[in-house]
């Protein structure tokens, strides 16, 4: 039987480890602290590293998660994925189409980013089981993807597709509340978790919000 | 999938231009491989350029290898990937490949090219073999000697590769090179189709 696809945590963290003053050394603990706190997803994106140094980084990472339903997901990589023994694969919105990239995965989730409605509904047709939508707010890390989309746009891709919809830029415990309200299944977060001196009063927050959703 | 015969020419795309329709005139010219290497482009553009150039080789009986992307080559079931030091790990790709699909790994030392051929390639690029300004390498160029060395020591078929041109091609297959890999030198040619097809007839010719 084949294994039963895990249950999306609420909370999902991008990583960025230039952002971090260890590097990508820092991170395989980093990732250990907050999902210890609560079950995350998490997604290794670093763009600057080369394919073998992001098998080494992304086993360390997996290991890294404590056994409470937290996974891993490696940006647009099947092979990494494949390689590091990860749970799912995140796409961006330029990649190549879900359904035809995940196949050789032989049943990872497939996740994928959209910066638009139009986007957010081809991606669930490509078949991703979960989406980012995005930027919803004001952020540095996500100014490539355009002007803030706002939570109004939010609430119409999260009526408009079945799968479910993770908000994205921008977000702290916060404005949390408010993607949640307007439908988002969960929060995805790059800055929220780094360079912060207070992880825990930030993750106590998280918790709080996502508890309710 | 079956290796080409002896005198090989491996066109790889360069960075700049339209690689569909640049494979389109090296296949014209009588090039047996294309490999699609594109380190910056986004991966529905790969995908794209994979399945449309290996419509084209399917055309020609030409094979299409993937460079770095296994993650696209595995999409598109590509006829192969083509991996340096700094990519996925050799023998993690060949688990990943289905078998009859072909591993190349880039190589630039005899002990490189004798630890790719353990860990499963089925042909081995070694390079470069003279000063090239195609690829940013450091380190001296191998030169034919180190090139017969690394043929010497394994038994794959190891294809040449850095700086290659008409008038050092004799020498490099002197050294038993089973064939070339080649960017500029047919890229940056005012017509590749020509360039590719002199290359080839030399090739032939030195063979003989």
């Amino acid at each position: 039987m084949a294994p039963v696809k895990p249950g999306l945590p609420r909370l999902y963290m991008v990583t960025d480890s230039r952002a971090l003053s260890g590097g990508a050394n820092e991170l395989p603990g980093l990732v250990r602290r907050v999902a210890s706190a609560l079950p995350i997803a998490v997604q290794l994106r670093e763009k600057h590293l080369n394919a073998a140094a992001l098998c080494r980084l992304g086993a360390e990472v997996r290991n890294a998660l404590p056994d409470n339903g937290s996974l891993l997901c490696i940006n647009e990589r099947t092979d990494v994925a494949l390689v590091c023994g990860a749970s799912g694969v995140h796409f961006p919105e330029a990649s190549c189409p879900v359904g035809q990239a995940i196949a050789p995965t032989r049943g990872m989730i497939a996740g994928k980013s959209a910066h638009s409605p139009e986007a957010a509904l081809s991606a669930e047709s490509e078949g991703a089981d979960y989406l980012f939508f995005g930027p919803v707010f004001e952020t540095p890390s996500k100014k490539p993807f355009g002007k803030p989309r706002g939570l109004k746009e939010l609430g119409e891709v999260c009526r408009r597709v079945r799968i479910p919809v993770y908000a994205i830029g921008g977000i702290v415990p916060a404005t949390a509340q408010r993607c949640l309200e307007a439908g988002a299944y969960g929060i995805a977060a790059i800055s929220a978790f780094i360079g912060n001196d207070d992880l825990p009063t930030i993750l106590d927050n998280f918790q709080t919000v996502l508890s309710g959703a | 999938m079956i290796f080409p015969e002896k005198g090989t020419l491996c066109c790889i795309t360069p960075e700049e231009g339209d690689p569909v329709l640049y494979s389109e005139q090296v296949l014209g010219g009588g090039a047996d491989m294309i490999q699609l290497r594109r380190k910056h482009a986004p991966g529905r553009d790969l995908c794209r350029w994979s399945e449309e150039i290996q419509r084209l080789c399917r055309r020609h009986n030409a094979l299409f290898i993937v460079n770095d992307r296994l993650d696209i080559a595995l999409a598109v079931g590509a006829d192969g990937v083509h991996l340096g030091q700094e990519d996925i790990p050799a023998t993690e790709a060949r688990a990943l490949l289905e078998s009859g699909k072909l591993l190349g790994i880039s190589t630039s030392s005899v002990e490189e090219a004798r630890r790719a051929e353990n860990d499963g390639a089925d042909y081995v690029g070694f390079g470069h073999i003279f000063p090239t300004g195609s690829k940013q390498k450091s380190g001296r160029p191998a030169g034919t000697g180190r090139l017969g060395e690394a043929v010497r020591s394994i038994r794959r078929p190891v294809l040449a590769i850095g700086g290659i041109s008409d008038g050092t091609l004799g020498e490099v297959l002197e050294a038993g090179a089973w064939g070339i890999a080649v960017i500029s030198a047919v890229s940056a040619a005012p017509d590749p189709a020509l360039a590719a097809r002199n290359l080839k007839q030399r090739i032939r010719a030195a063979l003989r």
